[in-house]
């Protein structure tokens, strides 16, 4: 999905709340702009050039920009140019936002482990550190108990690579062969050597490049802290590589410098798009059903290559028999059981099982959009939607009215608010028989609503941002008074002010899941 | 629909009037060129618009010749569902066709939306109590309650179904054979009634958009952060979070 003008609004708040707006220019110049060389960002920017500098630093220090050469072919027998390009990744701006999820996930996943838990937090709270860093993070702590730091980091580091929650940085500056445009991508980069699915845009081509080889980007190598300080040494003074511009630390698993870490993002979006899944199901069966559903996307989850993974791998009844029997609940299952929820999941299979995840998300996706027709325009509107959503292709008027029981004197009115706000595609047909007459045909565009609906929700989601600002704002005074206070009035004020907070707070994180099922899954 | 009448809304009443009265005397003159043309046009009726350009009558006499016909019992008018202001008249002999009431479950032009829902809670409940019904279950119960003085015909009841499933109220499932499709053909669609929702009476669930403020609004396209209309001087949010 792409990224929207209120995506772009949205995603240059984060940067401003969090980075300032120095930082959160640059940012919007190369989401507006597309990648920019350093030259043209300083242009576009007005900003001086240590200014452009200092935020790519940071950019790309916290996985918000990668830098790529690109090379173009040379004019009139030319040697080939190569540039260094700037490309914001919009995606992971707003993973910012899910970083409290994310931690979320790791802690339940990896049963509660305090250590790594803090490690992962470091990890996003400063984008990259290497293991040197992870260290001295840990000693400032002051955790870890009898053991010594560096292996209680070692071990963290060891469980949560080993789970993929963490992963090596990508190369920083990754070639990109010169015919940007054409969809097969010849790659050069002999690291792209894995490649699972022809990646179509420009920022996923480029990440895929940049993407150490599966084998190394989970292993740790060998990270004993000592020598990589002596190896981080020796290598400072060679740093000054060919590009003067880049003049940045942004070394990462290849063997310029120490092995730098972060957090996997796409694993943890992963986890959230199962765990949409399975709400998604739960909303509409039995626990049985939940249960099957898990077990199978807990079994096949290795086998996963993409986070957007349509169908799972296939399994066999017995093998979703013993991954069911694994969790207590699913031990009260009987195998028919088993059998009817697969039913129930649309598997057709009869030796293999394999589930349609995709059709799971659309569907839920669709629910989202339907809940918004119902809200904003009326249960009318509501029947008419799902009828034109379920039949899929142009209707008129007429038959919409009648199958869904709408007035026929109503239902131009309603379907013509839905089309001028976007909601639904409009065709006019003359007839010439049986007389001359306009007729007015229907149809839900899903690629162009879900986009619309996309690019609403990023604009509630900055106005949410926005009005808890304004409340925190309206409401300072009340932030810096004591708990125990005698005032009644003030007291209720204060409540009051604190379940606002929590009420916006909560509806952000419950719209960024919304968010994620639409731009990420 | 009349309830008192039945679905059928091309009911042949008295099949071979034709030019009598119902008192024996033949129409003359202008009468009779009227009542002809009228009942040509069957169910569809005419209005007199048409009938002055088809007969080329002077209006006073399709006015007076219309009355007449009607104090003889001949024809009726009927009001147009989506022009409420246009007039149709018709031969006693033929009921308003759907292009001129609205339809089946039009009544006076309007939708009769109260007889609709009373059907449409009926048949929920009843999926609501069998937990999963196939379309002849719910038929042979609609048969069986007695409820409605009028029998309802497949197609009907099917609409009403249909429609039940378009506020997702009822889900539409196909069978599987296996648990509670034991005793179902595999491949037969069912209807099992929704739960969703916590449980609210087919509530379907509010999605995360639709529970705040901005999700529902229809000033959406005109607010910007620092607009004339601004979240943070928003009337809405104001309002939300008045609690
Ligand atoms: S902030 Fe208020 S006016 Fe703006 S979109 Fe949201 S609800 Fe509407």
């Amino acid at each position: 999905m792409v990224m929207t003008q209120y995506g772009i609004k949205y995603a240059v708040h984060i940067m401003t709340a969090h980075f300032g707006n120095l930082v959160a220019k640059v940012c919007e110049t190369l989401l507006r702009k597309g990648p920019l060389t350093l030259r043209l960002l300083i242009r576009f920017t007005e900003l001086t050039p240590s200014q452009v500098n200092n935020s790519l630093l940071i950019l790309i220090q916290h996985n918000c920009v990668q830098a790529f050469t690109d090379v173009t072919e040379g004019e009139f027998g030319d040697a080939p140019k190569d540039d260094t390009l700037y490309l914001a990744l919009f995606s992971n701006i707003l993973h910012r936002m899910r970083f409290s999820k994310f931690v979320a996930i790791a802690s339940q996943k990896l049963g509660q482990d305090k250590n790594c838990q803090e490690l992962l937090e470091g990890l996003l709270q400063n984008g990259r550190l290497s293991m040197e860093q992870l260290v001295e993070r840990a000693e400032s702590s002051g955790r870890a108990g009898n053991h010594p730091i560096s292996d209680v980091v070692h071990d963290s580091l060891f469980k949560l690579l080993n789970a993929h929650f963490v992963e090596r940085c990508p190369a920083p500056e990754p070639t990109l062969s010169p015919k940007v445009e054409e969809p097969p991508p010849r790659k050069r980069g002999a690291k792209a050597a894995k490649i699972s699915e022809v990646p179509e845009t420009l920022e996923q081509r480029l990440i895929e490049a940049a993407r150490p080889v599966e084998v190394l980007r989970f292993s740790m190598g060998d990270t004993n802290p000592e020598a990589e300080k002596s190896e981080h040494h020796s290598q400072i003074s060679g740093q000054k590589r060919k590009h003067d511009d880049l003049e940045i630390a942004q070394d990462s698993g290849d063997a310029d410098g120490p092995i730098l870490w972060r957090a996997n993002y796409d694993e943890f979006i992963r986890c959230l798009r199962h765990k949409a899944c399975i709400e998604h199901v739960r909303s509409q069966f039995d626990d049985g059903v939940v249960n099957v559903l898990s077990a199978i996307l807990e079994a096949t989850r290795s086998s996963e290559k993409i986070v957007k993974t349509e169908i799972t791998v296939p399994l066999s009844l017995d093998n979703i028999y013993e991954e069911v029997m694994k969790n207590e609940v699913g031990r009260s299952m009987t195998l028919d059981r088993v059998e009817a929820s697969l039913a129930a999941l649309g598997c057709p299979g009869m030796d293999d099982y394999k589930i349609n995840l995709r059709r799971i998300i659309e569907q839920a996706q669709t629910d989202e959009v339907e809940s918004i027709v119902l809200k904003r325009y009326g249960r009318d509107a509501y029947r008419m939607f799902r009828f034109l959503s379920k039949t899929g292709g142009l209707v008129e008027t007429e038959k919409i009215s009648d199958s869904s029981f709408v007035d026929k004197n109503e239902a131009p009115k309603i379907l013509y608010r839905l089309w001028k706000d976007e909601y639904l595609y409009m065709e006019k047909v003359a007839l010439t028989v049986p007389r001359h007459s306009l007729c007015l045909l229907w149809r839900v565009d899903r690629y162009n609503l879900w986009e619309h609906v996309l690019d609403e929700m990023y604009h509630a989601s900055l106005n949410l941002q926005l009005r808890l600002a304004h409340e925190i704002e309206e409401n300072k005074e009340l932030l810096s008074l004591p708990k125990d206070n005698n005032n009644k009035p003030l007291v209720k004020k204060m409540h009051h002010f604190e379940n606002v907070r929590n009420l916006l707070r909560s509806s952000l994180v419950k719209l960024d899941d919304a968010l994620m099922l639409f731009h990420d899954f | 629909m009349r309830k008192s009448e039945g679905p059928s809304s091309l009911k042949r009443k008295r099949p071979d009037l034709g030019t009598k009265n119902s008192s024996g005397g033949a129409l003359i003159g202008q009468e009779k060129v009227l009542y002809d043309l009228i009942c040509s046009k069957q169910s569809m009726g005419i209005c007199t618009f048409d009938m002055k350009r088809e007969t080329k009558f002077a209006e006073s006499v399709v006015t007076k010749s219309l009355k007449s016909l009607q104090t003889k019992g001949l024809i009726k008018i009927v009001q147009h569902y989506q022009n409420k202001g246009k007039k149709f008249y018709l031969s006693n002999d033929f009921e308003p066709a759907k292009e001129l009431t609205g339809g089946n479950w039009y009544r006076d032009g309007e939708l009769d939306k109260d007889y609709i829902n009373t059907l449409k809670q009926v048949c929920a409940r009843m999926i609501q109590r069998k937990k999963l019904m196939t379309i002849e279950g719910i038929v042979e119960s609609f048969k069986q309650s007695g409820a409605f003085k009028v029998e309802l015909s497949r197609e009907q009841i099917e609409e009403i179904v249909n429609a039940l499933v378009l506020d997702n109220q009822v889900m539409e499932v196909k069978s599987s054979g296996f648990g509670e499709f034991e005793f179902i053909p595999i491949g037969k669609i069912c209807y099992k009634y929704c739960t969703q929702g916590g449980g609210l009476k087919g509530e379907p669930k509010t999605g995360a958009m639709a529970s705040i403020p901005c999700g529902v609004c229809p000033r959406i396209t005109y607010c910007t952060p620092n607009g004339i209309i601004s979240p943070a001087t928003c009337v809405y949010y104001t309002k939300w979070l008045d609690f």
